[in-house]
C-alpha cells in the first residue's frame, strides 16, 4: 500500500511538473487579472490618481448607461450571426474539401480558406476599409458598373453591422473550417461504407452517420465561435469606431472606451466582469444542452 | 490626493500606488503567485526612470527621429551634461496619444517632459500630473524675456484663461495650428475658376465648388471631414457657432448657427462636391492626382506636400466666412511632469524649446506646426518651401477660437466624430444629430 501511494505521489508530481507551465500561464494571465478586475470593479479609479471605494456603484451604473444596452444588443446580434454563419458555412466547406479529390487541390483549398486567419486584424480591417470605400472602393465600383445601389457600407445604419459580420466571417471561418475538416477526417470510413452497403443515400448517410459522429466537433466549434464572437473588438474599433450612432459598438469596445478614453477603470472592470459572466453562463448552458445532442461514442 | 491612504469623510481613499499594490497583492495572494504581470509593474515607484538625464515623450512616429536628434544636438551645445532621450508615440489622434501616455504613467514609466496639445492640457492638470513652473519663470525672467516679447499674446491669454486656469502656471505655449483652405492652383486653372480672396464667403465657396465639379466631373471640390478640429470646427466658427461655450462648461451644439453649419457641410457631400465619409480618402494624394481641388488644414499638410513635390501648386487662404472670420486654434506645450526626478534639467529643456533658435530649427525641419514666435513665423525659416499664403496661418491667431478641450475632451471627440459622420452621410438630419450631440456632450461634461 505505501509503495502504491508513493508511486501515485511520484506520478502525480510528474503530472503537475509537466502541467506547471500551463498552470503558471493560467494564473498569471487569467486568474490573476480576473481577480484584479473583481477588486477594481469595486473602486472608482481614473488610472492616474487615487482610487475610491465605490462598492457596487459601478454595477448599478450600467442600468443608466445608454451605451450598455446598445453594446449588449450588438454583441448578441453579432454573436448570433457569427455562430450561425460559421457553422452553417464551415460545415459545407469542410464536406466539400473532404470529398475525394487530388491531394494537391485539397492542400490548396485548405490553405486558401485558412489563410485569412493568419493575417492580423489590423491589416484585414484596413484592407476591407479600402475595399468598402464609398468613393473609390472595389465593391462600390463594381456595384455602380452594374447599376446597383452602392451603400456606404461602414456608415449606413442598415449596412454597418452586416459589413462587420461579413468581414469577420471572411477572416475567421478558416478556423471553424479546419476544426470541421479534422472532425470529418476522424469519422471511421467503414461506418459510412456500411451505411452505403445498407442502401443509405447521401443525405441519409450524412444525417444518420456523419452528423451524429461530428456532433462533438460541432459542439466544440459552437462554443469556441461563441466565445470568440462575444469578445469581438478589432473590426468595430478600426473600421467603424462603434458607429454609426453606436450601431456597431461591442461590449469589449465599450470596455476599451470606458477604460482608455474616459479613464474609468473601475467601471470598465465591472463591464468586463459582465462579459465574463455572460460567456461563462452561456457556455455552461451550452454544456448542459449539449448532453442532449452530442454523441461521444 | 496622491498621498498615502487617508480618509476623507466616509470615503475610503487609497493612493494609486497603494491601491495598485494592494490589488496586485490580493491577486497574487489568491493566485498563489509572485505578481500579476501588468499590475505588478504598475506598482513601480511611479517616478521618472532616469536621474542623470531626461526623457521626453512626443506625439509622432519615429520618422521624426532625425529632426529630434538635431534638436537634442542643439540643446546639448549649451547643456552637454543633460542627456535627452526622445520617445515617440505614434497615434492617430491626440486622444489616442493621451491614452498611451496615461497608460505608461500608470505603469510607472513617468517621463520628465511630455508633448501636450490643447486637447490634453486641462486633462493633465486635472490628473495632477504636471508641475507648476511659476518659480522657474520668475527665476529666469530675463532669459525668457525674448520669448514673451515675441510670442503671440493670444496664446498666452488663452493658456492662462482656458488650458491652465487658476493661480499656477503649468504651460508655456509653443507651436500651434489654425485652419485655412489649401487649394490647387493647377486645378483651379483647369476648371477656369478665379482664385479666392481672403474675404470670400460660403456662397463664393459653393459657387466655386460647383464650377469645379461641372468642369471637372472626376474632381471633388473639397474634402469635408467629420473630425472636430479639422472637420466641423472651421465651419462652425465661421458661422459664429461653437459646440461648447467660451469656458467649456456647457454644450452649445444645438444652436441654429451650428445646425446651419452642419447643414452646409452635408450639402457639400450631398451634391457630390466632397467625397463621402467613411472611407480612406487621402486628400493630399488626391489633390496631386487632380482628384481634389481644396482641403482644410493647418501647417501639417506642408510636410506631405513637400514629399509629393506639390508645394508650388498650392495656395492658402482663410476659411470662407458666413457671418465672421473664423478658425479653430490648438497649441502645443512641453510641461514638466510631477514625477520627474530631474525637474531642473527638464526646465532647461522646456526653456530651450521656447528659444528662438530651437523654434527656428523646428520650423525649418518639421513644418507640422506654426511657430509661436512672430519673428520666426514671418521669416524664411517658416515660409520657405511652403505653400504661398502660409503666413495666413499665423495671421489667423487674431480671429481664431481655441478648440474646446475640457477634461473629458477625449470622450467628447468620439461623440462629435460620430454625429458629424452621420450628418455628412445623411443618416440623420443635422438638427436631430446636433440636438443629440448636445445631450451627449452635456452628459459627459
Amino acid at each position: 500500500m505505501p509503495g502504491r501511494f508513493a508511486r501515485w505521489r511520484s506520478e502525480a508530481a510528474y503530472a503537475y511538473y509537466f502541467l506547471s507551465p500551463a498552470y503558471v500561464l493560467f494564473l498569471v494571465f487569467l486568474a490573476g487579472p480576473l481577480l484584479a478586475a473583481i477588486v477594481l470593479s469595486l473602486f472608482h479609479w481614473e488610472l492616474l490618481g487615487s482610487a475610491e471605494f465605490a462598492g457596487l456603484a459601478n454595477f448599478a451604473r450600467m442600468a443608466t448607461d445608454p451605451v450598455v444596452g446598445a453594446a449588449i444588443g450588438n454583441t448578441f446580434l453579432f454573436t448570433f450571426w457569427s455562430v450561425v454563419l460559421h457553422i452553417g458555412l464551415a460545415l459545407p466547406l469542410a464536406l466539400a474539401v473532404n470529398r475525394a479529390m487530388p491531394t494537391v487541390l485539397t492542400y490548396f483549398l485548405r490553405t486558401t480558406i485558412f489563410f485569412p486567419m493568419l493575417v492580423s486584424w489590423a491589416a484585414v480591417a484596413l484592407i476591407w476599409k479600402y475595399i468598402l470605400d464609398p468613393n473609390y472602393g472595389f465593391i462600390t465600383h463594381y456595384l455602380q458598373r452594374l447599376s446597383l445601389p452602392a451603400p456606404n457600407f461602414l456608415i449606413d445604419n442598415a449596412w454597418a453591422m452586416p459589413a462587420i459580420i461579413a468581414v469577420d466571417l471572411w477572416k475567421t471561418i478558416g478556423f471553424t473550417f479546419i476544426i470541421m475538416l479534422a472532425g470529418l477526417q476522424g469519422i471511421p470510413a467503414h461506418l459510412r461504407e456500411a451505411a452505403l452497403v445498407d442502401g443509405a443515400g447521401p443525405l441519409q448517410r450524412f444525417w444518420n452517420v456523419t452528423l451524429p459522429l461530428l456532433s462533438p466537433t460541432l459542439f466544440f466549434a459552437t462554443i469556441i465561435t461563441f466565445i470568440g464572437a462575444f469578445q469581438i473588438f478589432e473590426p468595430m474599433f478600426i473600421m467603424t469606431d462603434g458607429g454609426p450612432g453606436n450601431r456597431t459598438v461591442s461590449m469589449v469596445m465599450h470596455i476599451y472606451e470606458t477604460g482608455f478614453r474616459s479613464f474609468d477603470m473601475g467601471y470598465a472592470s465591472a463591464l468586463a466582469l459582465v462579459v465574463f459572466v455572460v460567456i461563462m453562463a452561456v457556455t455552461l448552458l451550452q454544456l448542459r444542452l449539449g448532453r442532449r445532442w452530442v454523441h461521444y461514442d | 490626493m496622491t498621498s498615502g491612504g487617508n480618509t476623507s469623510g466616509a470615503r475610503y481613499v487609497r493612493s494609486r500606488r497603494q491601491f495598485l499594490r494592494d490589488t496586485a497583492a490580493l491577486g497574487v495572494g489568491l493566485a498563489g503567485l509572485t505578481g500579476v504581470g501588468g499590475l505588478a509593474s504598475a506598482c513601480g515607484n511611479g517616478d521618472s526612470g532616469s536621474s542623470d538625464g531626461i526623457t521626453f515623450i512626443r506625439y509622432g512616429d519615429a520618422g521624426a527621429a532625425k529632426i529630434w536628434a538635431k534638436m537634442v544636438e542643439l540643446f546639448n551645445k549649451d547643456h552637454p551634461d543633460i542627456k535627452v532621450t526622445v520617445r515617440n508615440i505614434a497615434a492617430d489622434s491626440w486622444a489616442a496619444f493621451f491614452d498611451s501616455v496615461s497608460v505608461q504613467i500608470a505603469g510607472g514609466q513617468v517621463p520628465d517632459v511630455v508633448h501636450v496639445a490643447t486637447e490634453g492640457q486641462r486633462l493633465f492638470i486635472s490628473r495632477n500630473l504636471v508641475e507648476p513652473i511659476d518659480t522657474y519663470i520668475e527665476r529666469d525672467k530675463a532669459e525668457l524675456e525674448p520669448y514673451f516679447k515675441d510670442v503671440h499674446p493670444n496664446l498666452i491669454k488663452w493658456t492662462n484663461e482656458l488650458t491652465s486656469p487658476g493661480e499656477e502656471t503649468f504651460y508655456l505655449p509653443h507651436g500651434f495650428n489654425t485652419m485655412c483652405i489649401h487649394y490647387s492652383t493647377e486645378i483651379f486653372q483647369k476648371a477656369g475658376v478665379d482664385e479666392p480672396g481672403d474675404d470670400w464667403t460660403w456662397d463664393d465657396f459653393l459657387t466655386i465648388s460647383r464650377q469645379i465639379k461641372t468642369k471637372l466631373p472626376q474632381t471633388f471640390a473639397m474634402a469635408v471631414g467629420a473630425t472636430h478640429f479639422a472637420g466641423a470646427a472651421p465651419w462652425l466658427f465661421t458661422n459664429g457657432a461653437n459646440l461648447l461655450n467660451d469656458d467649456w462648461t456647457q454644450a452649445t451644439a444645438d444652436t441654429p448657427e451650428a445646425m446651419e453649419a452642419a447643414e452646409f457641410m452635408r450639402q457639400l457631400v450631398a451634391e457630390g462636391l466632397s467625397p463621402k465619409p467613411g472611407g480612406e480618402f487621402d486628400a493630399f494624394t488626391a489633390m496631386t492626382q487632380g482628384k481634389l481641388a481644396m482641403f482644410g488644414g493647418g501647417r501639417w499638410p506642408t510636410v506631405t506636400l513637400r514629399s509629393l513635390n506639390y508645394v508650388d501648386k498650392v495656395k492658402i487662404v482663410p476659411w470662407p466666412q458666413k457671418t465672421k472670420q473664423g478658425s479653430p486654434v490648438g497649441w502645443d506645450a512641453y510641461p514638466i511632469l510631477k514625477g520627474s526626478k530631474n525637474k531642473d534639467a527638464a526646465w532647461e529643456f522646456v526653456k530651450f524649446m521656447c528659444s528662438a533658435e530651437a523654434t527656428k530649427l523646428y520650423a525649418e525641419q518639421t513644418g507640422t506646426i506654426v511657430p509661436p514666435l512672430k519673428s520666426i513665423a514671418q521669416s524664411e525659416a517658416f515660409l520657405k518651401n511652403a505653400p504661398a499664403g502660409s503666413e495666413k496661418l499665423y495671421e489667423a491667431l487674431t480671429y481664431a477660437t481655441p478648440i474646446p478641450s475640457p477634461d473629458e475632451g477625449s470622450a467628447i471627440e468620439h461623440s462629435i466624430i460620430d454625429s458629424f459622420t452621420q450628418v455628412l452621410t445623411g443618416n440623420v438630419k443635422p438638427d436631430a444629430a446636433l440636438k443629440q450631440l448636445n445631450q451627449q456632450i452635456q452628459a459627459k461634461l
